[in-house]
């Protein structure tokens, strides 16, 4: 009998190996001419969600590195979180007649049957952030992110708690399975091999955050009455929305000075609670979603036009601070004040 | 059915065929993709999974009933297939999934009819609880259901038919959603029991004393709804080779706001399926339309809303019958001595 986790981790190695097995380029002609290439191209992208600023920051990514390519035009759609609805998607994009889509879908189980239709169609597809069979991969290298974020925040703990610390929250997202988990534990691992005096087993608490700030709040609030004599806290978060409920739940309780965060993500709001006085925001890992179209869209020409692409590419993480947020973020409306000074 | 009822009937049919009509024109000038065999397929295998819940959903309305818990009823269906594909067999927990969610329908039956909980209230709870289990039994994440082992090919080929099959090239789900309508409607238009969901809908207490009996009728329509939202899961799973444990987000929404627009009164009593067919079609046809624009969410949000907003309001127009002369001359924006037709009655 198999396992549930043993079925999600074949379904996701199948996805990685089918990945990995296919051409990364267009399919060139045995007269050496390249089919895909044309002077124009009408590119599908459907988006995870609207919902939310890190998804909002690609697609206007996506939208001004077409604008600035020239020959691209864009065709939106909304996957709302919804495997049926991405399945929707695709077959409309098939409809609809594009070259190519980019595809930014919630859950790689989903990945077969959504690539079963591009594939029939011979459509190329890039596959942000979730691995999908037949799909060049563009994303987060989760745990290294993750672990630049747990390795800030052990250096500070280092240099502020004399190493060491009396809790550790860790503030995931169970539901949303592997990708998530290997971003909280690179933090995890990051904090732990490399503070003095590691956190003891015991005193680490999952904490389920459901990616929002109200639920972190909600969290923290029912768990910092039960550590009452830890005065050293620190908490890794999922996301800078996730980051600033755990903050507001500790100020809440008055324990504001005794817990330190980082998160993932660096989004506006993120920035905004990192640059304040005395925050407890020490930072977090950037994705810089706002750039990855400035990626995507040259590679996928690429594709179409038949010139090589590697298979996987990744983001180069950066964690930001308050240090050096301007160096990444010093011309934005939100920053500009801070950075002048 | 008296001739005013017949005629009225007919007049609102008639309007909402004008609407389907006109949405489809204005999408079909909109973007040449519209008309496309490709489209249209893709559009009514969009309409199947609500339109098989809001098949049942009707008949549960026509009573004077409420389901909100249809969509995660839908996903716990759909991460029993997930969960226990291995155990038991694909098609086994194919059934098992349904039998569920009919078991779920009763129970929300029986907590309305007989401990007499607001329909409101049961249905949101059971929202709640069959939303928190179908994470629990999925452990929080999307299930891949195919062939794991390579034992059971077969089944695992039937079972994908049901999503992916096609009769003389049309899906299995939309046959299976027409098949469904059509006995439905048999039933509604036939049936001792689907006059008695109109009678029971209309008047429950002129129901109870003229003999019927409501609990057990409003009990069965509940089960039906239950049923109808197990079957969906089937479908829908088999399509996606998935499950996912937060599955088809707001649906109970669409599905509702698509029946209202059919003309299904939310007071019960009125309505028939082929106004909700209609109103799924209005409904799919306006959303399908506005995603090939590339129209943003919010858009196809605000859209959607307002269509609901216009069902809920017609629905009260209907209902209340009012006169609109009158209400213009109390309002003072007519003379008064303008006589007011009998319009509204």
């Amino acid at each position: 009998m198999i396992t549930l986790r043993k079925a999600t981790s074949l379904f996701l190695a199948t996805a990685i190996i089918g990945a990995a097995a296919v051409p990364f380029a267009g399919v060139i002609a045995q007269d050496g001419e390249c089919p895909t290439a044309q002077d124009s191209y009408v590119i599908g992208f459907a988006n995870l969600t609207e919902d939310i600023v890190f998804t909002q920051l690609v697609r206007e990514g996506i939208e001004g590195a077409a604008a600035e390519a020239g020959n691209v035009e864009i065709v939106l759609a909304d996957n709302r979180l919804d495997g049926a609805t991405a399945l929707a998607n695709a077959d409309n994009f098939i409809a609809q007649g594009v070259d190519a889509v980019i595809e930014f879908q919630t859950d790689e189980a989903f990945g077969n049957v959504i690539m079963s239709r591009f594939r029939r169609e011979g459509i190329p597809v890039i596959a942000i952030d979730i691995p999908m069979p037949g799909a060049t991969f563009f994303g987060a290298d989760n745990y290294t992110a993750g672990l630049l974020a747990g390795e800030a925040l052990a250096a500070w703990a280092n240099e502020n708690w004399e190493g060491g610390a009396d809790a550790l929250l860790v503030l995931e997202l169970p539901q949303s399975g592997p990708v998530p988990a290997a971003r909280m534990q690179g933090m995890i691992d990051g904090i732990q091999d490399n503070l003095e005096t590691p956190v003891a087993e015991e005193a680490i608490y999952l904490l389920d955050s459901k990616n929002t700030q109200e639920e972190s709040f909600n969290v923290v609030s029912d768990i910092l009455p039960s550590i009452p004599d830890a005065e050293r806290i620190l908490a890794v978060t999922i996301n800078d929305g996730v980051a600033l409920g755990v903050i507001a739940a500790a100020e809440a309780a008055g324990r504001g000075e005794q817990i330190m965060v980082v998160g993932q993500g660096a989004d506006p709001s993120g920035q905004e609670e990192i640059i304040k006085e005395g925050s407890r925001y020490l930072g977090a890992t950037g994705y810089f979603p706002e750039l990855y179209g400035y990626q995507i869209i040259p590679a996928m020409i690429d594709i179409l036009e038949c010139r090589p692409v590697a298979p996987s590419v990744y983001v180069n993480h950066e964690f930001i601070s308050a240090e050096n947020v301007c160096e990444f973020y010093g011309e934005t409306e939100l920053l500009a004040e801070f950075c002048a000074e | 059915m008296n001739n005013r009822l017949r005629t009225r009937g007919l007049q609102e049919a008639a309007s909402l065929i004008v609407m389907l009509l006109l949405i489809i024109f204005v999408m079909s000038q909109l973007t040449d993709v519209f008309f496309t065999a490709r489209n249209l397929r893709n559009m009514m295998l969009e309409v199947s999974t609500v339109g098989i819940i809001a098949v049942f959903t009707t008949m549960l309305m026509i009573s004077g009933g409420l389901d909100l818990s249809v969509a995660a009823n839908l996903a716990l269906a759909g991460v029993i297939i997930g969960r226990f594909q291995a155990d038991w067999g694909i098609l086994q927990a194919a059934l098992a999934a349904v039998g569920v969610s009919t078991l779920i329908g009763a129970l929300n039956g029986f907590l309305v009819t007989y401990v007499g909980i607001n329909p409101l209230i049961t249905t949101i709870g059971m929202l709640s609880a069959a939303r928190g289990i179908a994470l629990v039994v999925a452990d929080g994440l999307t299930l891949p259901v195919f062939d794991l082992t390579g034992e059971a090919t077969d089944a695992y080929t039937l079972f994908h038919q049901l999503g992916e099959g096609e009769i003389a090239g049309v899906p299995l789900p939309i046959v299976i959603m027409v098949v469904l309508l059509i006995i439905g409607m048999l039933v509604m238009q036939f049936t001792t029991y689907g006059r008695a969901l109109y009678a029971i809908g209309g008047n429950a207490d002129a129901s109870r004393l003229a003999g019927l009996s409501v609990r057990r009728y409003r009990m069965i329509a509940y089960t039906l709804t239950g049923f109808s939202a197990g079957i969906a899961a089937v479908l829908l799973t088999a399509r996606l080779y998935a499950a996912d444990p937060k599955a088809a987000p707001s649906i109970e929404l669409t599905v509702i706001t698509a029946v209202v627009l059919g003309g299904v009164s939310l007071a019960g009593g009125k309505g028939t399926l082929f106004g909700t067919v209609l109103g799924v079609l209005i409904l799919t046809t306006l959303l399908n339309g506005l995603r090939l624009q590339s129209t943003s969410t919010e858009l196809q949000n605000i859209a959607q809303g307002l269509v609901l907003l216009l069902a809920v309001g017609l629905d009260q127009i209907r209902t209340r019958n009012i006169n609109w002369l009158k209400w213009l001359r109390t309002t003072r924006a007519l003379p008064a001595g303008q006589p007011a037709s009998n319009g509204g009655n």
